[in-house]
């Protein structure tokens, strides 16, 4: 249902513009250091504060709280638990996809953090907080050292 | 007192609030800007000082915003400064107006604010796609929507809040909002409406979300001295606050505003208020989403965890309940140009202190109010406090 008259911006007097700038993101000290661990060894490491004890996921060069360079790097497995999830009918440009897709904050036990990620392998029907699941990666040649080389994440089974 | 110099709020004003509006952007804050400075009585030459507050460069797309909105926030040849917290953006600009004159350096200062958001073409919604972690997030294709719906989720999750609790807010704000001469979306839905409205992100629908907008909002801040001079009712900012959370926000607890929470917390110490529901009178939360006008409220200790749908539901937040919230019609009734949505919720709060809000003066004579904002990456979290 509309509740309001949507007027194109077109339709008044008005000069096209353009403001298009691309980038290259370096992944920084402690996200070459985890990309790489996913590339090459199909695990998600997490990195511990020493002084407080939170292992962050994904690890972090320093711990936000204490400040403090973190240097112990820990394996936190490739399982977690759905935290939250939500099911996308909409592209970011606001089409509508031809296929929803899940996505989810996906936690691991004694960690702070997570990983958000796509769900796959799963019935909508079965979709719940809670629900324990596990990563799925790429096969290791096509693994190029980013956040899909895990194509998402699927439901123990 | 805190600061040098009490703080009053003399004077506000705001443009139409609509999806596309013909004026530019510096158009639109010298129309804001003249109404403020014209209901405070000032001239330009009387303003010792400028505060603009405006959103993402990538709106308007000027990538220098507050240099080119200058001259139409009356900057000329004055101390200027552009303070941007994301969404916080409005009600944060308050915050630091007040410290320009709290500090004892200037006697008036004018905050802006504003948006135009119809400049980002075809949908304003694009711009928002770049706020985003480059590298952790944005190859997934994340949207600003879905992330809202992940935190709604763990909302409705934890406290077992089912979606019609939450659509009567924008029932409510939408109804409010065909009071405000300003407002682009006032209108009389219902809870189905919302419900059988477009799914977007689940459990996010589109009438749970407040449109795109252009518009302009400001007000005219004094010294004591400067304000007994021209006014017999100054409104006087009693409390301010601001905090951000964790940037990474896979840290935070989703269900509970924290940010919200430490930056009220500031302001109630400010203001000397114990027990917000009794001591509030009026509030204008922040409401660009409809679970965030509660989430915002338990935040605020205005409602305990998990307990403003039941607030709402019993009518307590309506504009003729014991604790009205968004009485103006908040930005999914109003409308919401980022910046210029958090200064229109101090206007309502200073015009509703002075009982100058015509069709939606609340009931009884209100002499507390707090206006509150939200931003950034989706954890900052401001505040204003206001008393008559
Ligand atoms: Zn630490």
């Amino acid at each position: 249902m509309a509740t309001e008259k949507i007027q194109d911006v077109r339709r008044m007097t008005h000069w096209p513009g353009h403001m298009e700038t691309d980038y290259i993101y370096t992944l920084g000290i402690a996200g070459e250091r985890f990309f790489k661990e996913i590339k090459e060894n199909g695990k998600i490491p997490g990195a511990k504060c020493k002084r407080c004890g939170q292992i962050f996921v994904p690890p972090r060069l320093y711990c936000e709280k204490c400040f403090d360079k973190l240097t112990d790097w820990v394996n936190v497995g490739t399982k977690g638990k759905v935290y939250t999830f939500t099911i996308a009918y909409i592209d970011i440009k606001g089409a509508r996809l031809k296929e929803p897709t899940i996505y989810a904050l996906i936690k691991f036990d004694g960690t702070v953090g997570g990983l958000v990620h796509k769900l796959g392998e799963v019935d909508i029907c079965d979709l719940r907080v809670g629900l324990p699941v596990e990563a799925v990666f790429k096969p290791q040649p096509e693994r190029t050292a980013n956040i899909n080389d895990i194509k998402y994440f699927k439901p123990v089974k | 007192m805190f600061g040098k110099k009490r703080v009053a709020v003399i004077g506000a004003g705001m443009t139409l609030f609509r999806r596309t509006l013909k004026e530019t952007g510096k158009e639109l804050a010298w129309e804001a800007s003249k109404m403020a400075l014209d209901q405070a009585g000032l001239e330009l030459k009387d303003i010792d000082s400028v505060v603009m507050g405006t959103a993402p460069d990538a709106f308007d797309g000027v990538h220098m915003k507050g240099e080119y909105l200058a001259d139409g926030s009356g900057a000329y040849r004055k101390p200027y400064s552009r303070v941007f917290v994301g969404g916080g953006t409005g009600v944060f600009a308050v915050d630091a107006g007040w410290w320009h004159i709290a500090s004892g350096q200037f006697d008036t200062c004018l905050v802006v604010g504003e948006e135009k958001m119809s400049s980002c073409y075809p949908h304003p919604a694009y711009a928002f796609t770049t706020i985003f972690d480059p590298i952790y997030a944005r190859p997934l294709g994340v949207t600003l929507i879905w992330i809202f719906a992940l935190e709604m989720h763990r909302y409705m999750h934890v406290h077992g809040i089912k979606k019609e609790d939450i659509a009567l807010v924008s029932v409510k704000n939408k109804r409010n909002a065909l009071d405000h001469p300003c407002a682009q979306l006032g209108a009389n839905i219902t809870v189905e409406d919302v419900l059988n409205s477009e799914m977007l992100c689940y459990p996010v629908q589109r009438l749970d979300i407040s449109p795109t907008s252009d518009g302009a909002a400001a007000l005219v801040l004094a010294s004591e001295d400067v304000a007994k001079k021209v006014t017999d009712n100054p409104v006087w900012i009693d409390g301010v606050g601001w905090c951000i959370d964790s940037t990474f926000w896979t840290n935070r607890d989703l269900y509970y505003p924290r940010y919200v929470q430490c930056a009220a917390q500031m302001a109630y110490k400010m203001a000397g208020i114990k027990n917000p529901p009794k001591e509030i009178d009026v509030a204008e939360v922040y409401d660009p989403f409809d679970y965030k006008e509660l989430h915002h409220m338990e935040g605020l200790m205005l409602a305990r965890k998990g307990q403003a749908p039941r607030l709402t539901a019993e009518g307590v937040t309506q504009r003729d309940g014991d604790l009205p919230i968004n009485p103006s019609g908040g930005l999914l009734g109003v409308g919401n140009p980022i910046a210029a949505a958090g200064i229109m919720k101090c206007c309502e709060i200073f015009w509703q202190l002075r009982g100058e809000a015509g069709k939606r003066q609340v009931k009884g004579d209100p002499r507390t109010g707090l206006a509150q904002a939200w931003g950034d990456l989706m954890q900052y979290g401001s505040v204003v406090i206001m008393r008559s």
